[in-house]
């Protein structure tokens, strides 16, 4: 892609948000819907500014990202761990497999007054939970990568008599690659999700969960629609940056795929 | 310098499998002689056990009657003094072609990789291309890629895996030569396994000829012809005669007599 396809490609992910933008501005203005219900764009817009500069934004945000760093870092570094295991080794895929994918079925949320009680209403659980959010697709995605590391790969390596760790550095891991950085992506989409669910859901006096909570309770919808944006702007910029990151440790298998 | 090394003898070699409870005979009873600096190719229709005879050769199986030994000394296992290319050139796609042909070259510093993979480079014709990733080579670089890293550890044997068979025909005639000039120059014994008979008639001192179920060698035939060899000539013709009428493909009995 050139900078002329880039910028064409930005500008038509810009063309919807602005269309829900003037339809939200109209069906306000024009009475549709109460202002009660759905503030103004404008008023949104004043309330994040006042936000920013008035009322402590950036110290929600941060807290809210430092929750999702420590629960991310947990869940993708014991979910590439375990992924790694299982792909391995066909005996604990058999043992910790099926266990696995019933736990895997229990709805993220449901966990949240089992680990309140274990650890208090404190920063614990939020991260637990998050951290658990972001086990999954890293295990998954690993165990997956692992396993479709091509056999011929490891026939080569065998003749050059690569076994054990050699053969994980040197086949194994590369080979998989681009699973496990797929898995770490949408570990960090997870992530987002949970976090802000149990902010909602764990009572907390600060993070962008928190915003929207209290929003809820004043009845104060531009509080809410702030908190809403933002914490879907943030997951957005997280995940392009996970991308691009990710993007630079394929070189040599994205023009594989162009083929 | 390499005199009397990359001498290989089956004695006597059996290998069966076992399929469904069955044992099943792949190679029964071989006897042959791979002397030093020899070129030799192996033919067959599938299922004669070329496959698993190769895999013999370079330690991958180790579970067999009979005797295969490489200068005197039982084949135990997989040793970088035995080189393999295979039908696909299975360079590591997340490598650089240079550090595919160094794949093999540990316990080396720095220094030495770069001068032997720069010598093998340039020894296949691709200079300069050390820092190209395989998805950008054609079939026939990225073949002699998978040559140059065989080559690379010095081996005094080349097994090679019908390694033109991906390739067009043009192509596959001009790697032939290719083969026969590194083989002049290497002065290593080589053996091939290809299912094209003129192609082991241009390279070959010997011919061995395989029947299947169980795989037993059915004739060997010498092609006592001087280099480079001539592919229309009539001495060429008369070998490729004798060969194809080992596999009932003679002009004798032409179909419209049969029929």
């Amino acid at each position: 892609m050139n900078i002329n396809e880039k910028i064409k490609v930005q500008v038509i992910g810009i063309i919807l948000p602005l269309l829900i933008l003037v339809l939200w501005q109209y069906v306000v203005s024009a009475g549709y819907v109460s202002y009660h219900i759905l503030p103004l764009p404008g008023k949104v817009i004043s309330k994040f500014i006042r936000l920013f500069t008035q009322e402590k934004l950036l110290l929600h945000i941060a807290v809210s990202l430092k929750r999702v760093f420590y629960g991310f870092f947990i869940g993708t570094v014991s979910g590439f761990l375990f992924g790694l295991l299982m792909g391995l080794s066909r005996t604990s895929e058999k043992i910790f497999g099926p266990f696995f994918h019933t736990v895997r079925q229990v709805p993220l949320i449901g966990w949240i007054p089992l680990i309140v009680m274990w650890f208090g209403m404190n920063e614990l659980p939020r991260i637990l939970i998050v951290a658990i959010g972001a086990f999954y697709p890293t295990t998954m995605n690993t165990f997956a990568g692992v396993r479709s590391v091509p056999r011929q790969y490891v026939e080569l390596a065998s003749v050059y008599g690569f076994k054990g760790i050699k053969l994980i550095r040197r086949i194994i891991l590369p080979s998989a690659l681009p699973s496990i950085v797929t898995g770490f992506t949408l570990s960090l989409g997870m992530s987002w999700v949970v976090l802000v669910a149990a902010e909602l859901l764990i009572e907390t006096n600060v993070g962008i969960g928190k915003l929207i909570d209290v929003g809820r309770e004043t009845f104060n919808m531009e509080l809410v629609t702030v908190g809403i944006i933002t914490s879907g702007l943030l997951g957005f910029i997280m995940t392009k940056i996970v991308e691009k990151l990710a993007s630079g440790t394929q070189k040599g298998m994205v023009s594989d795929q162009k083929q | 310098m390499l005199i009397n090394k990359g001498i290989l003898e089956i004695r006597n070699l059996s290998k069966s499998f076992v399929v469904d409870n069955n044992p099943l005979q792949v190679l029964n009873n071989i006897n042959l002689t791979f002397p030093s600096g020899a070129f030799v190719s192996i033919i067959g229709s599938s299922g004669c056990g070329k496959t698993t005879l190769l895999r013999i050769m370079l330690g991958l199986e180790t579970n067999y009657e009979g005797d295969a030994l490489l200068d005197g000394e039982r084949i135990e296992g997989p040793g970088i003094n035995r080189g393999i290319v295979f039908q696909d050139h299975r360079l590591l796609p997340w490598l650089t072609v240079g550090e595919n042909v160094a794949f093999g070259l540990d316990g080396k510093n720095r220094k030495e990789k770069k001068l032997i993979v720069d010598e093998h480079l340039k020894l296949v014709g691709l200079s300069g291309f050390e820092s190209a990733y395989p998805a950008q080579l054609s079939g026939g670089m990225a073949q002699r890629v998978a040559i140059a890293r065989a080559l690379a550890n010095k081996p005094e044997l080349l097994l090679l895996d019908e390694p033109l068979g991906a390739l067009d025909a043009l192509t596959r005639m001009h790697m032939q030569k290719e083969l026969e000039r590194l083989w002049i120059l290497e002065k290593i014994t080589m053996i091939m396994v290809t299912h094209d008979v003129d192609e082991a008639i241009y390279l070959s001192d010997k011919v061995v000829i395989m029947s299947s179920r169980p795989g037993i060698v059915k004739k060997i035939i010498s092609v006592p012809l001087a280099r480079p060899r001539d592919r229309a000539g009539s001495d060429f013709m008369q070998i490729k005669a004798e060969i194809l009428k080992e596999f009932h493909l003679g002009t004798e009995y032409p179909f419209a007599y049969a029929i």
